[in-house]
């Protein structure tokens, strides 16, 4: 009796114990990395055009979309003030992102060949905000897209629409919660075509390189809304339209660019190219266009800048330049460049600062100011230079 | 307590360690099998909920389509139109993976870009490069869950094929998703190859919404309503998922009844140990009241061993159940599968309500169970023992009286069956208090019964025989508890099995009438029998073409709001306008005409659940939005737990923008054989990947699914009986060994060896017989309670009770195993026992 007793209990402690072991011997992972859907966006080059030589251009309809390119934007910044004296600075930006340049004939109407991206932003000087807004959308179903004539380029209800037919006036609307613009662009001056005759080489590989044009100056009235507030506004935009298929070359790591309206009539564009060892690219140029709407090119050596002051972003940790003096000895004139508001910094989907600028400076004897905005890009670490190269070179 | 009683009671729990080590075994067992069943309804119901969480992220609302989904447009006009950012399309869908049977994967069609809002931004591991692009712009492209890669062995750059309705289709593997909860049989798809591959194009089946909480949310629904077309609405997120666990209630709470019974069987040899270890010690305890010993202390005593003893099985039976449940929780997916929804369970979630309920039931069981022998204990008068066969005269005394308590049981359980209603908890409740009464007849019924074969006996083995009779009478405390414990574990596997025996030859039945055509054609199934797929457009037309084939029926089967409420709604078109395939349980008449001109019939279960009658009107979500539609009649149906909801095709068409066919009957011409005919229908079907059976077949198959559902219970039963066994070898030993100084005496007057043998031998087969016997009723009984209460309340069903031989004589040669089994070791040991040694007091 014993016996059989003892041998019961073992089978059933060997039971309890074979079952302890068998729960706690379950294999474990260590989970991967992964990234998000902006920062994976992006495309193999093959099958796209490349901007390898210069091409004419034509408007209204290179204001619509190019969609053998894998990348596109319309880029709209500018500086408004209310009569109040309240000022605020905006962007708004429609980015296409070609997913394909053969897209496959499909039966569904979610079928898409670009994804866009569009970024909004309110700088509210006067109560020191920066709101920003971005959204995402495929380009099916009329969700987002461009279309030349008319011209039209839009994400959901984001859009920018001419509102004369050659498109020299434009009305741009944008809400996202209670932040929201409605204005009426009219184009003050030509487009003006930058690098050489609108074809801006970024490196020395062929095809490194985007069609790039620019209206400059576009008088702009219209209405913000922050908050419970909705300001009726003037002031003037600046619109970068470029496409491309690669730009940014070996070793550039990101850019600085400067778009400025001076009160003299003149309107400058500057674009810096950095290096990872922190020198400018030779490739980096600029433009200067005159009162009359005639633009004359900018090379590297043409143009200094010096970054003076640097703010670190409390979000990211980041260090931008935020003042700067820019010398252009062949235009005489010297500028010193100072932002409305510190923090003007994207934080998602990708890492970069834009915002808007005062300037103050001489031209030749003559004291100058002027307004516009500056855009740094690459900044930080590496996988958002990386991203950002990707996304939007 | 001094320590000098701890130590008489442990030294007297390790002096029979045979009698422990059953108890322990039994207790152990019985907690096992209730931990068991917890952790794997557990775990399948959070697998189910985790599943539906992955997938429905943040989102807080659902707007739903009828039937055929939503159109485009809708998520335009809720994502621009009125501005709701937190917006997603779905469409959804188990698939098939055909190249491995019973394996499927949960097909997501998603926009990535409207991801971020509502799950997150969808990722893959490693972040491959070309991966989004790809997943938007090439057709047949998919992301696989992490889990299913691995089960598949699919890496990135690989292939997985999966079966859509009739359909394969391979998909090119571009990435793997992370692991994450709930996740793991996802297979991501663009929305477009979504509407492609599922034949979709036009349509979503959902839209994903994050709205805030309160008025706000409730006027964005209000807003969004106004803008929705027919049929389509706004629901809250997780109803749905609800109302699908919901469903499966009834089917968890009987296989928790089931476990239970385990338990309770068990627990019944904790009574019969300890009630035998308080008789084998009365000089003992007598002695210790002479010494000071109080009454209170005593108990307490007993009390504290059933404690020890239970608090051992229990910590023994904890692991043990949770390495059954492994076992147990694919028998439970499996059915879940079969009746209600598709559900893949990678893990025994360990969850600690279910073990301290487990702890709970294995102590207080077994302290509860040794409540009876302590009050015994220690109303034992104190300076001496009584004698044995004062003992015994007082036992045999109180037969009638327990007997009568069994009868004021038998009476309380059915009030508190009356009284449940439809409570099912409260049934079961009821049912094992009846059980418990029965159980306290058993000693009245037994003692009758072996009355009765003493004279047989007698005859048949002389001296010894009726010795043996007399014996089992003459010690009626230890024999009653045995015949007991003995009888109500055969009687609940006798139970359970006449319960499943009626309920199949119920369903076989109704097979026999509702299948009536000779062949049927249907897509191969997730989900059991149930078509939820559809056959290709053309194939019910190329079909009646097919020479041989006299005329087609149709169905059509999907789920749909039947006053609010999800359910399988069946849209048939006989091909002979007849009400012979159904059987009406309430109605008939008038229903048929009533069906034409637009009724519905709703099955048992259907009308059961919603409280719903003929003349009842049900409100029917269609596609022309809802409608109010007659009960015309309620049929017996018991292919769905949850009921369905059936109207004619004409009426269908009406109400629904679809031509689908789920499923096709197929009548043969005269003279035509049938198995020829489905070669010939194989040959028509072309590469279509459709399932064409003869109505055999479809019976077979149908019965088979029933039989997997009952796989669960079969393996509790086998609990049940391995428990009862291990209970009569305990209480049969102990009884036996107990006489060894009776049985020396009887030696010592001339009774030779062989004879011990033959009298041990003839007293546990006359026990075992006769537990056998009074398991027979007690099981009718309990069966009877299981299909005309537990069932109709648990599902609604009326199922016929089948009375069958089989299992009774079964039960009878079960009892006389087990009795024989138990037989064998003492009377070995007593036939061999010294005679002097024997002969010496304990």
């Amino acid at each position: 009796m014993k016996r059989v007793a003892v041998v019961l209990l073992l089978a059933l402690a060997g039971l309890a114990a074979l079952a302890v072991v068998r729960l706690f011997s379950g294999e474990r992972r260590a989970p991967r990395p992964s990234v998000a859907v902006v920062e994976a966006l992006s495309t193999a080059d093959s099958g796209f055009a490349r901007a390898d030589a210069p091409r004419p251009l034509a408007f209204p309809g290179d204001h619509g979309p190019h969609p053998e390119f894998r990348t596109e934007w319309w880029y709209y910044t500018g500086n408004l003030s209310a009569a109040d004296g309240r000022r605020f600075g905006y962007q708004l930006t429609f980015f296409r992102i070609g997913l394909t340049a053969r897209p496959t004939r499909r039966d569904s109407r979610w079928a898409a060949r670009d994804a866009w991206m569009a970024h909004f932003a309110l700088t509210d000087v006067g109560g020191r905000r920066f709101h920003a807004r971005h959204r995402l959308a495929r380009g099916a179903l009329d969700l987002a897209g461009a279309d030349a004539r008319p011209f039209r380029v839009w994400l959901e209800d984001w859009s920018a629409v001419a509102t004369a037919p050659d498109a020299s006036a434009m009305r741009l609307v944008a809400r996202e919660g209670d932040v929201a613009l409605a204005l009426d662009l009219r184009t003050m001056k030509p487009p003006a075509l930058q690098g050489d005759r609108g074809w801006s080489r970024k490196g020395p590989e062929p095809g490194n390189a985007s069609y790039y044009y620019s209206l400059t100056r576009l008088e702009t009235r219209g209405h913000v809304s922050v908050g419970a507030d909705r300001v009726a506004v003037t002031g003037t935009s600046w619109m970068d339209r470029e496409w491309s298929t690669s730009a940014l070359g070996a070793g550039q790591v990101g850019w600085d660019w400067f778009a400025l309206q001076l009160d003299d009539g003149r309107d400058v564009m500057i674009y810096r190219l950095r290096r990872a060892d922190g020198a400018v690219d030779p490739f980096s140029a600029g433009s200067v266009v005159a009162r009359d709407g005639t633009t004359t090119r900018l090379d590297a050596a043409d143009v200094h800048v010096e970054a003076q002051e640097w703010w670190t972003s409390r979000t990211t940790d980041v260090r931008y330049p935020s003042r700067w003096r820019v010398s252009i000895p062949r235009e005489h004139v010297t500028l010193d460049i100072a932002p409305r508001l510190a923090d003007q910094e994207w934080t998602e989907p990708v890492r970069y600062w834009e915002g808007a600028v005062t300037v103050r400076g001489t031209a030749g004897q003559r004291p100058v100011a002027g307004e516009g905005y500056v855009e740094l890009v690459g900044y930080g670490d590496a996988t958002a230079r990386r991203s950002r190269a990707r996304t939007t070179p | 307590m001094s320590r000098t009683l701890v130590r008489a009671s442990l030294r007297h729990l390790l002096a029979h360690p045979g009698q422990t080590a059953l108890a322990l075994v039994g207790i152990a067992l019985g907690v096992a099998a209730v931990l068991s069943i917890d952790l794997a309804n557990e775990s399948a119901r959070r697998a189910f909920e985790a599943a539906t969480d992955a997938v429905a992220g943040r989102a807080t609302h659902h707007v739903v389509g009828g039937p055929s989904g939503l159109p485009d447009d809708v998520y335009r006009a809720v994502r621009i139109d009125l501005g709701i950012r937190a917006a997603a399309p779905i469409l959804e869908r188990d698939v098939a993976v055909p190249d491995v049977p019973g394996y499927s994967l949960r097909l997501l069609g998603v926009d990535a870009f409207a991801e971020h809002d509502v799950r997150g931004d969808l990722r893959v591991e490693g972040g491959g490069d070309v991966s989004f692009a790809a997943l938007v712009t090439e057709p047949g492209t998919a992301l696989l869950a992490r889990e299913a890669a691995d089960e598949l062995g699919v890496q990135p750059g690989g292939r997985v094929v999966v079966r859509v309705a009739t359909t394969r289709h391979r998909l090119a593997v571009l990435g793997v998703l992370p692991r994450r909860v709930g996740t793991g049989n996802l297979l991501v798809v663009d929305v477009a190859t979504a509407q492609e591959i599922l034949g979709a194009v036009g349509r979503l089946d959902r839209i994903d919404l994050v709205l805030p909480d309160g008025d706000a949310g409730v006027s964005i629904v209000e807003r969004i309503r106004a803008r929705l077309p027919a049929g389509a609405d706004v629901v809250p997120a997780g109803a749905r998922a609800h109302a699908l666990v919901e469903a499966t209630r009834a089917f968890r709470v009987n296989l928790t009844a089931m476990s239970l019974l385990a338990l309770f069987v068990g627990g019944f040899l904790v009574y019969n140990t300890m009630l035998f270890s308080v008789v084998q010690r009365r000089p003992l305890i007598g002695t210790l009241r002479a010494l000071g010993v109080t009454r209170r202390e005593i108990f307490v005593l007993v009390l504290g061993e059933a404690a020890a003893v239970g608090s051992v099985a229990t910590l023994l039976g904890l692991p043990i159940g949770v390495l059954l449940a492994h076992g147990m929780v694919h028998l439970v997916t499996r059915t879940i599968n079969d009746l209600y929804f598709v559900v893949t369970v990678r893990d025994v979630a360990i969850v600690p309500l279910a073990l301290a309920k487990a702890v709970a039931l294995g102590l207080g069981g077994t302290v509860l169970a040794a409540l009876a022998p302590a009050i015994e204990a220690a109303s034992t008068a104190p300076r001496t023992a009584l004698a044995r066969e004062t003992l015994e005269l007082r036992a045999r005394r109180a037969v009638p009286a327990l007997a009568l308590g069994g009868l004021g049981l038998i009476v309380l359980g059915s009030a508190v069956i009356h009284i449940a209603g439809r409570g099912l908890g409260a049934s079961y409740a009821g049912l094992f208090i009846i059980f418990l009464g029965m159980a306290l007849l058993v000693p009245v019924v037994g003692l009758g019964l072996v009355r009765v074969l003493e004279w047989p006996l007698a005859a048949l083995l002389g001296p010894v025989g009726r010795l043996a009779a007399r014996g089992i009478s003459a010690s009626l405390s230890r024999t009653g508890v045995a015949m007991a414990a003995l009888a109500i574990a055969v009687a609940a596997t006798v139970g359970v099995t006449l319960m499943i025996g009626s309920f199949r030859s119920t369903v076989a039945r109704w097979l026999e009438t509702s299948v009536q055509a000779d062949v049927y054609v249907s897509p191969p199934s997730l989900v059991g029998n149930r078509p939820d797929a559809t056959l290709p457009r053309d194939l019910v037309e190329r079909l009646r073409g097919v020479s041989g084939v006299a005329a087609i029926g149709t169905s059509r089967v999907l789920r749909t709001d039947v006053d609010g409420v999800p359910v399988t709604l069946v849209a048939i078109d006989p091909p002979r306008a007849g009400a012979g395939a159904f059987r009406f349980k309430d109605g008939g008449g008038q229903a048929w005409e009533a069906w034409q001109r637009g009724a519905v019939f709703v099955s048992e279960p259907f009308a059961y659940r919603r409280g719903r009658a003929v003349g009842d009107h049900v409100r029917v979500r269609s596609d022309a939005g809802d409608v109010e539609l007659p009960i015309a009649a309620i049929v017996h149906d018991y292919g769905s737990s949850e009921g369905v909801v059936l109207m004619s095709r004409a009426t269908y068409g009406r109400l629904w923008r679809d031509h689908g066919v789920s499923s096709a009957a197929v009548y043969a011409g005269q003279g035509v054989d049938v198995d020829a005919l489905v070669r010939t229908l194989r040959t028509a079907a072309g590469d279509d990947e459709v399932l064409i059976r003869p109505s055999r077949r479809l019976r077979e198959d149908s019965l088979a699914v029933f039989d997997r559902t009952f796989a669960v219970t079969g393996v509790l039963r086998l609990l049940v009986v391995t428990v009862a066994f291990v209970g009569v070898l305990a209480a049969l030993m102990a009884v036996e060994l107990d006489r060894a100084r009776e049985l020396a005496v009887l030696r010592a007057q001339g009774l030779t060896p062989r004879d011990v043998w033959w009298l041990v031998a003839t007293e546990t087969g006359l026990l075992g017989l006769v537990a056998g016997l009074a398991a027979i009723p007690v099981g009718i009984a309990l069966s009877a309670l299981l299909v005309f209460v537990i069932n109709q309340r648990a599902f609604g069903w009326t199922l016929e009770f089948s009375l069958t031989a089989a299992p009774l004589l079964q039960a009878v040669g079960l009892a006389l195993a087990a009795a024989a089994l138990a037989g064998v070791y003492p009377a070995w040991r007593l036939a061999r026992a010294p005679l002097a040694e024997a002969l010496r007091e304990e």
